[in-house]
């Protein structure tokens, strides 16, 4: 609260607990997609993203842009989110027309990877700095920037009015020292996600520049902080500390060194290259590399061990330092004092590791196996062929073929090429990386190949209940089909990085794909689905609607496979739609 | 190595042009991924332009062949061959065998090399490291060198540069070594695919990495490397499996100079007896 609002929040006022947005509903990608496509959001920012390309059911995803009344697109090259409303496969059909879209279409040119600074941070919880190689070009400009110059002109509105409404922004403390072409000083950023003692006069013995202060004066060259903590231990909870995330904190602590920025190993761990939160850890749970009596299981492997009455090692250890393997906790004793000197998993409140998982999982206590929302085959397993907790989303535009659909016979999976990155505006408008893989296609088995009649490069036509795309074919033994409860399934396969805008032109993959979200985190199954291919090439313009009715009939339910709930039932898990406003799913 | 970070000869700076050091490639398809980085890698610092955006259907090879703007080629080959000892068949009883091989192509700076032994402007000279290279302001652009490799390398381009000559190939990043720096291709190999180092050192590497693959499974592993022809050895060799003519490489090239005596003698025949014809009709005649 302190890094948010610095001297405004006092212990009087809750340190501003108050002038933090509440979170009012989901609004997870899926959730706000459907809120965008019922018209209820107004704007949108999109930055690194390309969702006309690269989300699920990206026909559905453009479609939706056009119920914004404005939209900001950030990126290096001009993606077709920027041009959805021009140039789109919707305007080519007639689905969309330009002079009909209201929305305000703001293109603001990204700074690239070199030519920008910052930290970055990867699943291995590994936070690395990148130093600034070139200046960007012309207008371009880091994300860091627009939300900093955005910011400052927010502020400066909040402050013009009295609206109780701008309270909040009038209240932040956003004091980021700038370079000159505006950018904010990223270190800065990096100085108080670490955090300081907010007490100007330093009450800690410091080394390091300015006394263990580091970047002491914000904007308007007024002293703004005291020197920085060590780590998040010397944080308080009295207003006299203040830190941006404790979990990074330590990384630029009051020795100077921004330790996301060092590139020395010293052990095969990788320490001194780079800081891994919490504390520069970098294997949790490393207690588990000691046996119960604190020796190391393996000595080529050791991790960390119990010596002289503390825990010691290579890594910095994930456990309390001084408490002994032996230790047993009494009656009464609880958090980690309640945990046993030999169960290292200490996020867990028995410290042990879980195999059965009785609760967190919204699809627990065991893995298991269902069938893909979308199959050929039934489950063989269960008398249930789909996750019971799966959220389907369920919407005309967002159909699911049933089990066993003879409309759809073929099974159909998304992968990605070496020669392009995601959404492709990194790599289709790069000609070295675009002549590589220059244009859209789906692998096919030669079995398959023979019972369509086509031949390799042939164009076909891919469909699904969500939409259809066009390929060329590239016959392979590489794609093999599958024999399934005694029965013959084909499988195809195609890669998901084009779209209309650059150099290159493609269908994109992702018009095929259904939105669907797994019931813990809402990640979508992009991976598996049915499909008809038909061989030709497909209609342009108007004809492809009808094309499509042909092959996937757009009215009728939008809930066609029989476990799937109507729309605006409940459904799902934890973070989906329902769960809030109508309890636990049946 | 891969392993030894920083240290390998794909990553430190060394003094080869200096110290008059033959240096070569070898490249090994066993720990190729296919990623095409040296492709990209070779184009990015020769300011190479593409080749057109065509879709070849042809496995992932949308380049297709070595020539004047594609220096390091990927080659994607599918064969319905066992790959080492690869579980092939849902029995995995070794029917119904395939494997995908990549290999990256490149010139291999011959010994005896057809295009140098060809020019006719001197354009074409060995290099300190034992390369073979194109000076493109003296090149005029003939095209005698595009016929005389042996592995059809080297080529001109459909558009003629203003300030350069005709005929292109791989430079062996000689502007890269003379500043100690490592030829592209092989600095961003992230298999270490591609290796480059001394040349002889390079050889027993590669004779000790066919060794271990022939006990591991690969018995048709070989080394492409042809000494025994006038091309009297190549200094970017290859591991391969199976037979070269599958990876587009001939299994006996030759330099094509090497028929020059026979040619001379003919055309001395050939003009002797044209000397003889003339001479014998004018006496017909007389
Ligand atoms: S960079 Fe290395 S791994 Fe990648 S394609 Fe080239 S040789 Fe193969």
């Amino acid at each position: 609260m302190k890094a948010y609002y610095g001297k405004r929040a006092t212990a009087e006022n809750d340190f501003g607990y108050n002038w933090i947005p509440k979170i009012t509903d989901d609004h997870s990608f899926f959730e706000y997609l459907y809120a965008i496509a019922d018209g209820k959001m107004d704007g949108m920012f999109l930055m690194g993203q390309n969702s006309a390309v690269g989300a699920p059911n990206s026909r559905f995803q453009r479609k939706s842009m056009a119920k914004l009344k404005w939209f900001v697109v950030r990126d290096m090259v001009e993606i077709e989110p920027a041009t959805f409303w021009r140039d789109s496969p919707e305007i080519e059909r007639g689905e969309l027309k330009t002079e009909e879209i209201e929305t305000e279409v703001f293109f603001l040119p990204a700074a690239g990877h070199a030519e920008k600074e910052g930290a970055f941070t990867n699943t291995q919880r590994l936070l690395q700095w990148r130093e600034k190689a070139v200046d960007p070009p012309g207008d371009c400009r880091s994300e860091a920037w627009f939300i900093h110059q955005l910011a400052l002109r927010l502020i400066e509105k909040a402050r013009a009015s009295n609206d109780l409404i701008d309270e909040p922004l009038r209240a932040l403390d956003w004091w980021y020292a700038e370079d000159e072409i505006g950018e904010p000083k990223m270190e800065a950023v990096l100085a108080e996600i670490n955090g300081w003692h907010t007490d100007h006069v330093a009450a800690v013995a410091d080394r390091g520049p300015h006394g263990g202060v580091l970047f002491p004066q914000d904007r308007q060259g007024q002293s703004h902080h005291g020197p920085q903590v060590a780590d998040y231990n010397e944080l308080k909870a009295d207003g006299s500390t203040a830190c941006g995330c404790w979990i990074y904190s330590g990384v630029f602590n009051r020795d100077g060194v921004n330790k996301a920025n060092t590139r020395q190993s010293r052990d095969y761990l990788g320490h001194g290259w780079g800081f891994a939160w919490p504390s520069d850890r970098r294997i949790i749970y490393n207690r588990a590399s000691a046996k119960p009596d604190g020796a190391p299981w393996s000595e080529r492997k050791k991790l960390v061990w119990w010596e002289s009455e503390k825990w010691t090692g290579i890594d910095v250890p994930d456990f309390k330092p001084n408490k002994s393997p032996d230790h047993i906790p009494k009656d009464g004793q609880s958090g980690l004092d309640g945990q046993r000197g030999d169960a290292p998993f200490i996020l867990h409140e028995d410290g042990l590791g879980w195999l059965f998982v009785p609760k967190g999982l919204q699809d627990g206590p065991f893995p298991t196996h269902y069938e893909p929302l979308e199959s050929p085959v039934r489950n063989e397993l269960y008398s249930r062929d789909t996750n019971p907790v799966v959220n389907w989303f369920t919407r005309g535009e967002n159909r699911f073929a049933p089990p066993g659909d003879p409309r759809f016979p073929f099974v159909l999976t998304t992968y990605r090429l070496t020669e392009h990155h995601t959404a492709g505006g990194m790599s289709r408008f790069l000609s070295h990386l675009a002549e590589l893989q220059p244009e859209m296609f789906v692998e096919i088995s030669p079995e398959l190949a023979t019972d369509l009649k086509i031949d390799n490069r042939d164009y076909v036509c891919l469909v699904t209940l969500r939409g259809a795309i066009e390929a060329r074919a590239l016959v392979s033994r590489r794609i093999r089909a599958m024999q399934l409860n005694g029965q013959t399934v084909h499988q195809v396969a195609i890669p998901f990085h084009f779209g209309t805008a650059g150099p290159l032109r493609g269908d994109a993959a992702n018009d095929l794909v259904a939105i669907s979200g797994e019931p813990n985190v809402t990640i979508m199954e992009s991976k598996a689905m049915s499909c008809n291919i038909v061989p030709g090439r497909l209609p342009r313009g108007a004809a492809y609607r009808d094309w499509l009715d042909r092959y996937a009939p757009q009215s009728g339910p939008p809930n066609l496979h029989p476990e799937q709930p109507p729309p605006g039932a409940p459904t799902g898990g934890k973070f989906s739609r329902g769960q809030g406003k109508h309890g636990k799913a049946e | 190595m891969i392993g030894e970070g920083t240290q390998s000869t794909n990553q430190r700076r060394h003094n080869y042009v200096r110290e008059n050091v033959d240096v070569g490639f070898f490249t090994d398809p066993t720990v190729c991924i296919g990623c095409k980085a040296c492709e990209v890698a070779c184009k990015e610092w020769n300011e190479v332009p593409d080749d057109g955006f065509t879709w070849s259907g042809s496995s992932y090879d949308n380049t297709g062949r070595l020539g004047a703007s594609t220096w390091r080629h990927v080659l994607f080959l599918e064969q319905d061959r066992q790959k080492g000892n690869q579980i092939v068949g849902s029995s995995g009883d070794g029917a119904d065998p395939f494997r995908w091989v990549f290999l990256s192509d490149v010139c291999k700076h011959c010994e005896e090399a057809g295009c140098l032994e060809a020019c006719p402007t001197g354009s074409i000279i060995r290099t300190e490291v034992g390369s073979v290279f194109v000076q493109n302001d003296v090149c005029n652009g003939c095209g005698y060198c595009v016929v005389s490799c042996p592995f059809g390398v080297i080529d001109r381009r459909p558009e003629p540069l203003a300030d350069a000559g005709g005929a292109f190939k791989c430079t062996f990043c000689y502007d890269r070594q003379k500043s100690g720096l490592v030829p592209a291709c092989a600095k961003v190999c992230p298999t270490e695919s591609i290796v480059f180092g001394r040349l002889d050192d390079l050889r027993a590497r590669a004779h000790e990495r066919v060794r271990q693959l022939r006990e591991n499974g690969y018995g048709d592993a070989q080394l492409y490397d042809p000494q025994e022809t006038s091309v009297r050895g190549i200094h970017a060799f290859f591991l391969i499996l199976g037979e070269p003519e599958a990876y587009g490489l001939p299994p006996k090239p030759e330099v094509p100079t090497i028929y020059l005596r026979s040619a001379w003698l003919s055309a001395f025949a050939t003009m002797i007896a044209a000397i003889l014809v003339v001479f014998a009709t004018f006496f017909f005649f007389a």
